[in-house]
């Protein structure tokens, strides 16, 4: 039992799995020798050597596309993007390969990798390293995404990712990465993938959310609570496939839905969530769905990120709609 | 002035056009009888090319691209790898594909539009057509390095076009094989044209060889229509690759003599003339003319042989039209290793409406 | 024009058959269409329309030997054949299209309210028509609806109007949106009638001698052409008022009828009407109608016009007035009329003559 934090968490998982697992590989930019840039790979190239631990030429269409030809020899390629921006030179090789391999020969070939990055705003970097690609991953089909919020689950989801047979992006929430410790037993349980996890059970409004803004919907949820209003909050945790079950179950309880995310608002994932709850949960609503999202802007420098990204009183706001609608 | 560094690029030939030998010739060669596997190969690969090519002209399957003018390189190298080698190949591979047990039926099931035929009975690691340029480069050097790891002697044999080498997953692959050495050879096909664009304006590089330099790594050239030279250059850098000498890079030159794909007219974008001086240099006709002159090949095995080469593609023809269609559901099979709930229902819609539009509405 | 060549269909073979075309000149043939069915050494093959297009010219019949890469069959148009992909099959089309700005549609002004509202009205059985919304921009809330149901509670179930109500209620609101009624009050002086005078024959009479003076009034009108017929007969709708509610029956041919005979008449069928015995043929297509209100209360009344017809004329209740005779107050019996017309087919001067022929004739002693 250890008070870790998200990141040492990530590298607890990384640990444990590569040594499960000798098919198990880690590769990336600065992975080796430097434990990774936000040392996520710490340790693991003393202990499991620099076959496994694969410090690559600066290149993220190789990364990607060389865990796929790994993957399908059998090997279970972790390979981390550095930086969320960097991210998207992968989606060539996620959609158009990995997502598609055991389709496209009927299950003969497949590709079970994990592509792992940090993204989420609120370091103040500088470009290109705050950004959210949760819907641009979510659209391709054939594959998972995960985007954990907290030490415990990112150490379970991320051993769920690694042994799970099927292509997975795993996003991390940069900002979350030393913020709080949690107590994490290092037993090689995975949690479960596919599934939303319910923080705080409520009768009044439904808060859904993941990856950072789990942390600033919580301490909403509190402030409500102190008010009287007890909100149910929810960690999709599986981006794709949404377990919608357990958000309909909610909103049929509560009649009120807002949905928490730091990614721009035109076909965000909220936007999934509001459409599908207008879908099979429109005679429980008593609001309508409040999507609390960043602007349709590009991302601004450091300066002005505290007045791109949702905080507490955009949620608060958001709640607040919702209750008094009608 | 200190030279930094130099570099050479051998060019290797060992059939003229004519198909007369001009260099002596490597040990698999030295006996014409020992070619008449590879003679064979190339024949039946041709036919089964222009069936295809018919097949799409009568609607039987989709838009193909013909494989006409490359056979001697087809054929050199898929007779020179081993069954557990790994392939990777664009969509004008079929040849070799052939030649490591790719069936024809399968390879009709692909150009027809069905995923069945990516399904290999034979080369079950081999990996599919990729249709994305250049993207195949990436995939062998991760097979190659988990093939490295596990100390196999396998190799990853990663096949390419002209236009494939002016990608930055093509410069991304070579640079990974040569910094860890890895067991794959990048067979480039520089047949002239990428569609439309000429060899000179895909690259200022006097060869497509030497960009092995850049990578610190092995690149040679060879006649890609001397089936001879091909086999060799493939058989030495499988060997290096085998014993731990790293990748090489071999650029075939030889010609499309057909268009792009069914749906292209290559007239549009170059003369007669030029192709009609390409056809000179065509493989087959330069392998028999040297099989003959060696009294190893007559008119009588020719016709033989071409009415074997007709009767298998017409069978393999024939099982491919008595397939029934893909049952609508294969869509949602193996998208994953199991469906997530959450597709449960897209799956049974799609069922329900092809039980409303009968089992094989073509639609 | 476009000429398709006979394609190679593998094997080596450079010829082949036709055995039958698919097609003619003149036809319009769409991609994939079957053209023509060739045959080879073994098989018969069937060759597709490589695009969409019109035939002008078939080359060669059946029974002829058609040779690889020659003429097989011109199409219309396009100097060349140009399919203007690498890959696939994009599909040529000759529409030329000309999109029609679309129409702006008005806002809609429905009931506002959330689907769980909705689903809550259902529940207790409110129509939401009647409920005032009291939240922003005119939602109804789910107060909203409980207040009135709770209203509704109180107040009991609404009675839903039927048979003759029904029929008053849909043909009274499809007068009051039609008509343009307007009204003609006076008094008929009746003191020289003798005692036992039928108040109804003579009413029926005047009516009779107005419909004579002024014919205009005796009509149907149709407001879509717009056109009227002025009628010979009268067949005069008589409002009686029965325990189901308003019913008009129908005397037919008053004109025509003597007075003992429409007395009889008259009696029969105030009876039959109470007794709900009247066919519907009797309860239809009258001429102008005669509602005697004064027989219950009220002097001076504008009855509403049912279409077809142009005018009803009301009779008040009878009473003692102090009226001028040679200047000189004096105490008679009055019979107060109201006249009311639809001015869409009647002037004021023809509902004057008409209103003044029937007091000439009511205040006759007889």
């Amino acid at each position: 039992m250890a008070h870790i934090t998200l990141v040492e968490a990530v590298n607890l998982a990384l640990t444990r799995a590569m040594a499960d697992d000798p098919e198990v590989v880690v590769m990336g930019e600065d992975v080796g020798r430097d434990g990774g840039v936000f040392r996520a790979t710490i340790g693991l190239l003393d202990k499991f050597g620099p076959q496994r631990v694969i410090d690559t030429p600066l290149a993220e269409n190789l990364i990607a596309g060389m865990a796929i030809g790994m993957a399908a020899e059998g090997l279970r390629p972790v390979c981390e993007i550095q930086f969320s921006g960097f991210a998207y030179a992968t989606i060539d090789q996620i959609l158009n390969h990995a997502g598609r391999m055991r389709h496209r020969t009927r299950g003969r070939l497949s590709c079970p990798m994990v592509l792992r990055t940090p993204c989420g705003a609120g370091i103040h970097p500088p470009e290109h390293h705050s950004e959210s690609p949760d819907a641009m991953f979510a659209h391709i089909p054939g594959i998972r995404v995960v985007y954990p919020s907290s030490p415990k689950r990112a150490y379970g989801l991320l051993l769920a990712a690694i042994r799970n047979p099927d292509p997975v992006v795993f996003l991390e929430p940069t900002r979350l990465y030393r913020l709080f410790k949690e107590d994490v037993v290092d037993n090689g349980e995975a949690l479960a993938l596919d599934t939303c996890f319910t923080l705080r059970e409520g009768t009044d409004i439904t808060l859904v959310t993941w990856g950072a803004m789990v942390h600033e919907t919580l301490q909403v949820a509190d402030e409500l609570g102190e008010q009287g209003i007890v909100a149910e909050v929810i960690d999709l945790a599986t981006l794709k496939p949404v377990d919608f079950d357990t958000v309909l179950a909610s909103v049929a309880k509560t009649g009120r839905c807002v949905v928490v995310t730091e990614a721009p608002r035109h076909c965000s994932i909220a936007s999934e969530i509001a459409a599908t709850l207008a879908e099979h949960g429109l005679l429980s609503l008593f609001a309508p769905v409040q999507r609390v999202t960043a602007p349709d802007a590009v991302v601004p420098l450091s300066r002005l990120e505290h007045r791109y990204l949702p905080g507490k009183p955009q949620i608060l706001a958001a709640v607040k709609k919702a209750l008094e609608f009608a | 002035m200190t030279v930094a560094a130099t570099f050479q690029i051998e060019y290797l030939q060992f059939l003229d056009p004519n198909g007369k030998v001009v260099a002596p010739l490597p040990a698999f060669a030295k006996d014409p009888v020992a070619l008449l596997p590879l003679y064979r190969a190339m024949v039946l690969m041709r036919t089964y090319d222009a069936k295809a090519i018919a097949l799409q002209r009568t609607g039987q399957i989709g838009t193909y691209a013909s494989i006409l003018g490359k056979e001697a390189v087809e054929a050199g190298i898929g007779a020179a790898m081993a069954a557990d080698d790994v392939l990777f190949c664009t969509y004008r591979e079929n040849g070799v594909q052939m030649m490591r047990g790719v069936t024809m039926q399968e390879l009709l099931l692909y150009w027809g539009g069905d995923e069945r035929g990516s399904d290999f009975a034979g080369p079950r690691r081999d990996f599919p057509t990729c249709i994305t340029i250049a993207s195949q480069c990436l995939h062998a050097v991760g097979v190659a390095y988990a093939i490295k790891l596990r100390r196999q002697p396998r190799v990853a044999v990663c096949m390419l076009g002209d236009g494939a080498t002016s990608k930055g997953d093509f410069y991304e692959s070579l640079n990974a094989a040569g910094v860890w050495q890895l067991p794959v050879v990048f067979a480039v096909t520089n047949n002239q044209w990428a569609i439309s664009v000429p060899r000179a304006a895909q690259s200022a590089a006097r060869t497509l060889a030497q960009k092995a330099i850049a990578a610190g790594i092995t690149g040679v050239q060879v006649d890609g229509n001397d089936v001879i030279a091909v086999h060799h250059a493939m058989r030495e850098a499988l060997a290096r690759a085998r014993l731990g000498g790293g990748p090489t890079l071999i650029e075939a030159v030889t010609y499309r003599l057909s268009d792009h794909t069914t749906a292209d007219d290559a007239s549009r974008y170059r003369t007669a003339e030029e192709l009609a001086e390409a056809w000179k240099h065509e493989p087959i006709l330069r392998l028999r003319n040297y099989l003959s002159a060696s009294n190893s090949w007559d008119k009588a095995q020719e016709e033989i042989l071409l009415r074997h080469c007709n009767d298998q593609v017409q069978a393999a023809a024939q099982a491919f039209q008595d397939m029934p269609a893909p049952p609508p559901e294969q869509m949602f099979d193996h998208l994953y290793a199991t469906l997530p709930a959450a597709y449960a229902a897209q799956r049974a819609a799609i069922l329900a409406a092809a039980a409303d539009h009968g089992p094989h509405h073509a639609g | 024009m476009r000429i398709f060549k006979l394609p190679d269909l593998g094997e080596g073979l450079q010829e082949a058959e036709i055995v039958k075309w698919h097609v003619k000149a003149g036809d319009e043939v769409a991609l994939d269409q079957p053209l023509v069915s060739v045959e080879t050494a073994k098989a018969i093959v069937d060759i597709p329309a490589p695009y969409a297009g019109k035939i002008v010219k078939l080359y060669g019949s059946e029974h002829d030997v058609a040779h690889v890469g020659q003429p097989l069959i011109a199409f219309e148009g396009g100097a060349d054949s140009d399919t203007g992909t690498v890959v696939g099959r994009v599909e040529i089309g000759h529409k030329v299209i000309a999109e029609a700005p679309a129409a702006a549609t008005p806002l809609a002004h429905g009931i506002k309210a959330m689907p769980a509202i909705r689903a809550l009205a259902r529940r207790l059985d409110i129509d939401l028509a009647m409920v005032t919304p009291t939240g922003a921009d005119g939602l109804i809330t789910a107060n909203d609806v409980q207040r009135a149901a709770r209203i509704l509670a109180a107040i009991g179930p609404q009675e839903l109007l039927r048979g003759v109500r029904k029929v008053m209620a849909q043909s009274m609101t499809l007068a009051h949106a039609e008509v343009a009624s307007a009204t003609l009050m006076d008094d008929a002086d009746i003191n020289a009638w003798t005692t036992g005078t039928s108040v109804m024959l003579r009413l029926i009479r005047a009516l009779v001698a107005a419909c004579r003076a002024e014919p205009s009034l005796n009509a149907w009108y149709d407001s879509q052409a717009p056109g009227r017929r002025l009628l010979k007969n009268v067949d005069l709708g008589i409002a009686v008022d029965t325990p189901d509610g308003l019913l008009v029956p129908v005397l037919r041919n008053v004109e025509k009828r003597a007075p003992e005979e429409l007395k009889i008449a008259l009696a029969k069928l105030v009876q039959d009407t109470r007794d709900r015995k009247v066919p519907p043929e009797d309860l239809r297509a009258n001429t102008i109608t005669l509602s005697n209100y004064g027989s219950i209360a009220g002097r001076y009344a504008s009855p509403i016009v049912l279409p077809p017809t142009v005018a009803i004329a009301g009779a008040g209740r009878i009473g003692k007035e102090v009226v001028a005779v040679d200047d000189k107050p004096v105490v008679h019996r009055m019979l107060p009329l109201s006249l009311t017309f639809d001015h869409r087919a009647v002037t004021g001067g023809e509902a004057g003559r008409f209103l003044a022929a029937m007091m000439a004739d009511l205040q006759r002693p007889d």
